[in-house]
């Protein structure tokens, strides 16, 4: 069985993890191969290095000229560093959708959820300060600029588990993908060209979805009955006894040894040992609330979305105008000849996550098996088709939904986790 | 290097930027100020009570994004207009809006917006409308403030209650089909300008590139002359001046001796070009803001189509 979300070589350099984990992972060849071939492991661990800084060196370059690019300017250099300190958080913290609900259906191990509800709990606040800003009074008619809060009906819990079996079939969500792919993933792209079909076929169905359902859902908003105050309350309230109902599933911590901080710690804190969750978790959080503030709220496949779109729409197979899809807040797809912000956002994902794994020397190619692919195109299928109907997927919908305080949000994420259990009950995931 | 040419140095640097630093704190001398303020005079004003700005920007979270410091925000689809019965805002609730925003009789309104000003010049419009009298356009909008890199804020801003007093609307700057129907048909005098693109205004097109058709015939009015709305500024948006409108109008026989209506597809683009006949030229000018998606879809009214992309035949 191939292990879905862990390269080995972080397994051999942390503690924490569990036996089982241990014993699911297939050792790739990839690094042994590559050390005996060059003789010398000192030369590849130099190529490595010079590889990521080169990387993360034409990423800055990139930035610092989108940056006085015409039409592009600070939204699209941002997007890019955005993307690049998610690849990094994502692949340090390893905070992929698929591996924290499997850990906890599977394992019993709670610690990537951990991760999940300090991203929503550090998410939600900053969302609450940078609507108090945006939007003072949120109990009159309008909804805050671009926030993902979206329409609930059962197309929304139906996109979500869809989206939910799709990340077992696959081995991850969509970010999940990205990040992993900068890690030497070869199923990831099999997943995210599927992804890109499921969109398609998404279109197809939108029209009857949405006069059926969801032109007439409810777009619910906590801060319009609660205020700010009373929804940043609710929500934290509802994290903690989340929190509290899963503190049994957390395993120990490694033990942290006192004394001075020395750069030697920082170094080994950074880029060696497993990072705490929780830590994980408000970087992420704090990420999406400088997202929404500058540029847009965290999202990973309107880029996708819109390319699928783009396909379909030229090669006249898809309306041009898709009846209610572009008036909602969300992931929005349109069609495009450039490369968006989304676009840059998650070019920067990738890039981010290789040049952090070559760094930490975590990057590994994973072996390919006619099967593996089959069942990542099929996964990827499943997902984009749920995350078209829903608007955006774990990133979009569940972190950037449930942050804004959309009830959207909660039951996208509820039937993702739904969709995860099923899918690993029926072992779809092996 | 020592202190002393450090500080020098230094000095020079700070004489140098002060330099540019300081605004000319005049209105371009080729527009009238009561109509069209640059960014150097809103700049030095920014702290005047006397003086509210307005932004009316299309593209969600613009404003919210940093705008104009001190400038309120106005929502073009529910605070400007009345989208159910498709009307302008009503008189109670654009005086409740504009008191909220502190605005009294005597305040001077300069608005400004994405999009070209599109938007602000129909707030302007809705505040003529409604007998505000000093309200003026940021010369080049939204797009020149940032690109002189002038400071931008993410403060929501309340003012106290203003005493705006909506009077009862100025029927003669607003047309309905009917107004612009009689001069098609000779019964009443006036020129009609289609200020869209020259492909809209000869049917060759519905309506511009990524913009929903809404009507079921292509062309113009009868009669109408086509001065797309962007011939009224230069290519960094700002204005041109008095002396280059007046001509480039009177070239297709606008010059103020008859009554102006303007139109386009919504209205929005043409209450730029009301803006510029009617508050810098001093034209007597209507806009006709039931536009081409009123007259294109009317039964029974006349239309030019020289393109003969008549609907059904194509």
């Amino acid at each position: 069985m191939q292990s879905a979300c862990q390269s080995p070589t972080l397994l051999a350099r942390s503690g924490a993890d569990s036996k089982s984990d241990m014993a699911e992972t297939t050792l790739g060849g990839g690094v042994k191969a590559a050390s005996t071939s060059l003789n010398n492991p000192r030369v590849v661990a130099a190529v490595r290095m010079g590889l990521a800084w080169l990387i993360l060196g034409a990423l800055v370059a990139l930035a610092f000229s989108l940056h006085d690019t015409p039409n592009r300017g600070a939204g699209a250099s941002l997007s890019l560093l955005i993307g690049v300190a998610l690849g990094v958080i994502f692949q340090r913290g390893r905070f992929c959708f698929f591996c924290i609900f499997r850990d906890f259906i599977e394992n019993r191990n709670s610690s990537g959820l951990f991760a999940l509800l300090s991203a929503l709990a550090v998410g939600g606040i900053g969302y609450a300060i940078v609507f108090g800003a945006f939007m003072p009074n949120p109990s009159g008619q309008y909804l805050p600029p671009n926030a993902h809060i979206g329409p609930v009906s059962w197309v929304l819990a139906a996109g979500g588990l869809a989206f939910g079996i799709g990340m077992a079939l696959s081995g991850a969500c969509i970010s999940g993908h990205l990040y992993r792919m900068g890690e030497g993933y070869a199923r990831a792209p099999f997943a995210l060209f599927g992804a890109l079909v499921g969109f398609g076929v998404g279109f197809f169905t939108w029209h009857t979805l949405y006069v059926e359902a969801i032109s007439v859902a409810p777009v619910a908003w906590l801060p319009k009955t609660l205020g700010y105050g009373g929804s940043l309350a609710f929500h934290l309230a509802v994290l903690s006894l989340i929190a509290v109902l899963l503190l049994r599933y957390l395993p120990e911590l490694p033990a942290q040894a006192g004394g001075k901080l020395t750069w030697q710690r920082i170094y080994q804190a950074v880029f060696v040992t497993r990072w705490n969750p929780l830590v994980t978790g408000a970087l992420v959080g704090i990420v999406g609330t400088i997202a929404y503030f500058r540029v847009s709220p965290l999202g990973v496949t309107s880029q996708l979305g819109s390319l699928a779109r783009t396909a379909l729409t030229e090669a006249g197979w898809l309306a041009e105008r898709l009846v209610g899809l572009d008036s909602f807040a969300g992931c929005a797809t349109r069609v495009t000849h450039t490369i968006t912000n989304n676009g840059f956002l998650i070019g920067g994902l990738v890039a981010g996550s290789l040049a952090i794994a070559l760094f930490t020397n975590r990057f590994q190619l994973s072996r390919l098996t006619l099967r593996n692919v089959l069942t990542a195109l099929l996964g990827g299928v499943l997902m984009g088709w749920g995350a078209m109907v829903s608007l955006g997927c774990t990133v979009g919908t569940l972190l950037s939904g449930i942050s804004a305080f959309a009830v959207s949000g909660w039951v996208f994420g509820a039937a993702v986790f739904a969709g995860v259990w099923l899918g690993i009950k029926l072992r779809l995931s092996e | 290097m020592t202190i002393r040419r450090l500080l020098t140095l230094f000095a020079v640097v700070v004489l140098i930027a002060g330099g540019f630093a300081v605004p000319s704190l005049r209105a371009r001398a080729d527009l009238p100020e009561s109509a069209v303020v640059s960014t150097e005079w809103l700049a030095a004003r920014l702290n005047d009570p006397k003086v509210r700005v307005v932004e009316v920007s299309v593209v969600p979270g613009v404003y919210e994004r940093g705008h104009i410091p001190g400038a309120v925000n106005f929502v073009w689809h529910t605070d400007l207009v009345d989208p159910v019965i498709r009307d302008i805002a009503s008189p109670e609730a654009f005086q409740k809006l504009a008191r909220a925003a502190g605005i009294n009789n005597d305040t001077t309104v300069v608005l400004y917006g994405d999009n070209n000003n599109w938007f602000a010049a129909w707030g302007a419009w809705i505040f003529t409308i409604y007998g505000h009298e000093d309200v003026r356009l940021l010369d080049g909008g939204r797009a020149k403030w940032e690109r002189e890199n002038r400071p931008l804020s993410t403060q929501q801003v309340s003012h106290p209650e203003g005493n705006f007093t909506a009077k009862p609307a100025r029927r003669e700057i607003r047309a309905f089909l009917a107004d612009v129907l009689a001069v098609v048909k000779g019964e009443a005098e006036g020129v009609i300008v289609d200020i869209r693109s020259p492909a809209e205004y000869e049917g060759r097109i519905f309506a511009p590139e990524g913009f929903q058709e809404l009507a079921i015939r292509a062309g113009h009015i009868p009669g109408a002359v086509n001065v797309p709305w962007a011939k009224a500024v230069k290519e960094d948006g700002t204005f041109k001046s008095v002396e280059e409108l007046r001509q480039l109008y009177a070239s297709v026989g606008v010059d103020g001796s008859k009554k102006i209506y303007v139109y386009c597809r919504i209205g929005e683009r043409s209450s730029h070009t009301w803006f510029v006949l009617s508050k810098i030229l001093g034209y007597d000018v209507a806009q006709y803001d039931g536009s081409w998606t009123e007259w294109g879809n009317a039964v029974g009214v006349p239309i030019a189509n020289p393109a003969g992309t008549v609907w059904g035949r194509q």
